[in-house]
């Protein structure tokens, strides 16, 4: 799932700054899972904006609303009605989110309230990891199912480096050094061998290096292309 | 909440203790309403169904308890003690009736359980009703069986009093088949008659010495002691039985002061029809009990008893479980006695159905009705309670009043309403094993201040004191609230996970197959996941929990509120509100400084209407949660550290003074601590700019 997290309420504030009445939008999936663009945050960002422009002496209007998934025209057209008296849109949905708004309704002013920061998932309750960079070149067949390209520092194809101490990272001692990883699980499943194959350079033009990435389901395309 | 049904959502399944009960009273609703301290509605909601509250409370054998959930972890709620708490304390004097208005009147013949239930329940129908009751009092064998020990008579005339205010008439002394009859009635204009004259007599034992001077039938004896205060008994004293009445007439025995009280009965100590409760209190108060005894015969010396002849039981009931009691030969010994009570059962008296042929009755004295529509074979009369069951509770026979009021109203109006109340629902399971071990135990809390034995003996008075107000709350806030917890909305709920992981009770889960989480029956309704869920995907089934919000809102409407400053509103923990006397503790500057909003569990506060109090106008929030040994729930307190944690982020996030939003964990809601706290951060305001 994509992982997002909250921004620090002075920068919203800032954004929001002489805005009267504001839509505070969730998205009810991946960010919702991720504690960051529920419901719940949608609450909770709507009363701390009320209560800010309260302290400050001003008063505004916050409507608080959520779609099953911001980066779908249908879902995004449920709320119509609700955004369109509004001055500004603070979603709290992905960056996708953001844009998927800012697209179909392109007079209102439509603000990030959260940052996109990585794909990944809940190691435990609480505490999300990155697990992917969506290089559109998985390798994980090799390296016993766990990531170098999002969980090594440098994105390492033949690891361990020397940075590597005692199972840690030398970047940090909270992240566990993922070539060492990789290593234990090539071991307990008697493929230690593997690790004696050179990985040869990747072709990196299938991640970030080729913006913007698109997909075709020749099967799946309509004549007529919704949006 | 007046006079509404409370509307659940999500789920069916029904709490074992209204399930078990025969008039589907809202035990665990009026318990819940106790536990939060909202005594009138509680009440209310008790009255809503049950006409005879303040006697019901003190006298029913309470299936509701033995079909309580907290009997696996300790012991069930005492929840008849907490009907009758309510029934002594408050009164309900705004119910409205309806406004429909029928001109049939209904003739109830008996003001006993039955009958009052019933006219009760016609009343509240749009009937008018007359009850004929052959005593000068009204309550039936609850006034003319029961001892004043344990129902004293000013509890069966509160609760009389309620029924009379209905509108319902009850003329005294008035005996049907001798001042009235079937015809009679018919020709002043009633439209139906319902019979619920109960058993007035004793069943009597076919043995050799029964008439011997010295036998008394118990119910007579009991009906003596009950309208004259006294009886003529011997120095020795036998009753013969082991139910509830053979009880009452022991103990009504020791009062009259006899130099020995005994009890002897077929069934063994733990096969006697009675409540341990009573047995307990008989054999305290000094009777004597022989267990697994039958009577062979009465002995006599000049015409008078001198002992009663037994023979060791074998088995009371057979192989098929029907009473059919079987001796050892052989076995006889004799216990002395002067005065032997019967109280072995009841019997009907069907005098009052001479020239009555057409009413069918049965070989053992109780009349025919149809169950559903308790019509007998007369047409327009009606028939319930014990005449009809043989052998009832105080409760099923109300519940017979009640059913029967309906059917009446049903054949009179030629419509089908129904009570869904008494629809087939699901019970909450049994607690799963596992959960047993993460619930707190909370020890039952016992009756207070039970009246001395040298005391209790040289009078009538009742022997039960009653509940005070604090330990009533104590012991409702044992409840589990079983059926009534959180659910989750399968159409919000995004599959997260995080209430899975969060319940200290290990509840929710997501079933194999499943995309969204189940609760099941074992929640115990502490809020946490409620609060947690990021697409607020779950809520409580019950409308008593509003989690404070509508609380808050309501402090707000308050005149005049936005001109106190500071203003300081108290988010406090229900479960150690009620551990002292003293409830109302807050002096007059912190009176009028100082909002309270108490929550039953603080873990079911969303940190939003924390900031929610910010906006209404509050300058400060002050949060008092329970020690951990204080509250009801677990993890409270990590929960309610970390909610303090985040909201003190949200609002150094705002710019505002962190002296403005206060936790402390104390002992209790209303000693000195919560006093100081709430002082101190008066004072400390005072200070800041607001």
């Amino acid at each position: 799932m994509i992982v997002a997290s909250s921004k620090p309420f002075q920068e919203i504030k800032q954004m929001l700054s002489g805005f009267k009445k504001i839509c505070v939008l969730g998205c009810g999936s991946c960010v919702t899972i991720c504690h960051t663009g529920g419901e719940k945050q949608v609450t909770e960002l709507a009363a701390q904006l009320r209560l800010s422009a309260k302290l400050e002496g001003g008063q505004i209007e916050v409507v608080e609303d959520s779609t099953l998934r911001q980066c779908e025209w249908e879902f995004v057209e449920d709320i119509k009605e609700i955004v369109k008296d509004c001055d500004a849109v603070l979603s709290i949905a992905c960056g996708v989110g953001v844009q998927y708004m800012a697209e179909r309704f392109p007079k209102i002013r439509v603000f990030p309230g959260v940052n996109t920061t990585f794909m990944g998932g809940p190691i435990e309750q609480g505490i999300f990891w990155e697990r992917c960079a969506g290089c559109g070149n998985c390798i994980l067949a090799t390296t016993g199912g766990l990531c170098p390209v999002s969980r090594c520092a440098k994105s390492l194809l033949n690891g361990p480096c020397g940075g590597s101490q005692n199972g840690k990272c030398e970047v940090s001692q909270e992240t566990p050094c993922v070539w060492n990883q990789i290593y234990d699980q090539l071991d307990t499943q008697q493929l230690l061998a593997t690790m004696e194959t050179i990985i040869p350079p990747k072709d990196w033009t299938t991640g970030m290096e080729n913006h913007p990435r698109k997909m075709i389901l020749e099967h799946l395309v309509m004549k007529k292309q919704i949006s | 909440m007046q006079n509404d049904k409370l509307k659940f959502k999500g789920g069916n399944e029904e709490a074992p203790c209204i399930l078990a009960c025969p008039i589907r009273q809202d035990a665990r609703d009026y318990v819940q309403l106790i536990a939060r301290g909202r005594f009138s509605e509680a009440f209310r909601l008790v009255r809503e169904r049950n006409p005879l509250p303040s006697a019901c409370g003190r006298i029913c054998i309470h299936p509701c308890e033995t079909k309580c959930r907290r009997n696996s972890t300790e012991a069930p709620i005492a929840i008849a003690w907490l009907k009758r708490f309510l029934g002594d304390n408050f009164s309900e004097e705004t119910r409205e009736r309806t406004t429909e208005k029928y001109p049939e009147r209904i003739a109830i013949i008996g003001a006993g359980p039955a009958g009052l239930a019933a006219a009760n329940d016609l009343a509240l129908l749009g009937y008018s009703c007359t009850i004929f009751e052959s005593n000068s009092t009204p309550g039936g064998m609850l006034r003319m069986g029961v001892p004043t020990y344990r129902l004293p008579r000013t509890a069966i005339d509160k609760d009389v009093e309620f029924i009379k205010k209905l509108g319902v008439e009850i003329k005294y002394n008035t005996t049907l088949g001798v001042d009235i009859t079937f015809d009679s009635l018919k020709r002043e204009g009633f439209s139906a008659i319902f019979i619920g004259v109960g058993l007035l007599e004793s069943r009597t034992l076919n043995i050799e010495g029964v008439n011997l001077d010295g036998v008394l039938k118990g119910v007579s004896f009991l009906h003596e002691v009950n309208t004259k205060g006294n009886a003529k008994i011997g120095k020795n004293v036998l009753v013969i039985g082991g139910g509830a009445v053979a009880m009452d007439c022991a103990r009504t025995a020791l009062r009259l002061k006899p130099q020995k009280v005994s009890v002897a009965c077929l069934e063994s100590r733990k096969e006697m029809p009675t409540t341990d409760f009573e047995i307990e209190e008989a054999i305290h108060e000094g009777v004597a009990l022989y267990n697994s005894v039958g009577p062979k015969r009465i002995l006599g010396k000049d015409g008078k008893v001198s002992g009663l002849e037994t023979l060791k039981v074998k088995y009371v009931f057979d192989e098929q479980k029907r009473f059919n009691p079987a001796f050892y030969e052989g076995s006889e010994s004799v216990i002395e006695a002067d005065t032997i009570i019967l109280a072995i059962g009841q019997a009907s008296n069907l005098s009052f159905l001479k020239g009555q042929e057409g009413i069918q009755v049965t070989r053992g004295g109780t009349i025919i009705v149809n169950p559903s529509t308790f019509r007998t074979t007369v047409h327009g009369v009606y028939a319930g309670g014990d005449i009809v069951l043989g052998r009832g509770t105080m409760t099923e026979s109300m519940a017979q009043g009640k059913k029967a009021a309906i059917a009446i109203h049903n054949a009179l109006r030629n419509t089908t309403l129904k009570d869904e109340e008494w629809s087939d629902k699901p019970a909450v399971p049994d607690l799963a094993t596992s959960r047993i071990a993460l619930i707190k135990k909370e020890q039952k809390q016992e009756m207070p201040a039970m009246m001395p034995l040298d005391k209790r003996l040289n009078s009538f008075d009742e022997v039960e004191l009653g509940f005070p107000l604090d330990i009533a709350v104590r012991e409702a806030q044992r409840c589990m609230n079983c059926g009534a917890g959180a659910f989750v909305d399968d159409n919000l709920c995004v599959g997260c996970l995080t209430c899975v992981r969060i319940c200290p009770f290990e509840v929710p889960k997501i079933k194999k197959g499943d995309t969204t989480a189940y609760i099941d029956g074992d929640c115990q309704s502490c809020g946490l996941c409620i609060v947690e869920c990021p697409a607020k995907a779950i809520s409580f089934k019950t409308p008593l929990e509003d989690r404070g919000k509508d609380t808050l809102e309501a402090v707000f409407q308050e005149k005049f509120i936005q001109g106190i400053k500071p203003l300081i509103v108290n988010f406090y923990c229900q479960y150690s509100a009620y551990n002292e006397d003293k409830i109302d503790t807050l002096n007059n500057l912190l009176f009028f400084h100082v909002r309270r909003i108490g929550v039953l569990g603080l873990g079911k506060v969303d940190p939003s209407l924390y900031l929610k109090a910010f906006e209404l106008g509050a300058h400060g929030v002050l949060v008092t949660a329970c020690k951990d040994d204080t509250c009801h729930f677990c993890k409270e307190r990590e929960w309610v550290e970390r909610r303090t944690k985040f909201t003190t982020q949200l609002l150094s996030g705002l710019g505002m003074d962190t002296r403005r939003f206060k936790t402390h964990f104390i002992s209790s809601q209303t000693g000195k601590e919560i006093l100081g706290l709430a002082f101190k951060m008066v004072e400390e305001l005072k200070d800041l700019p607001l």
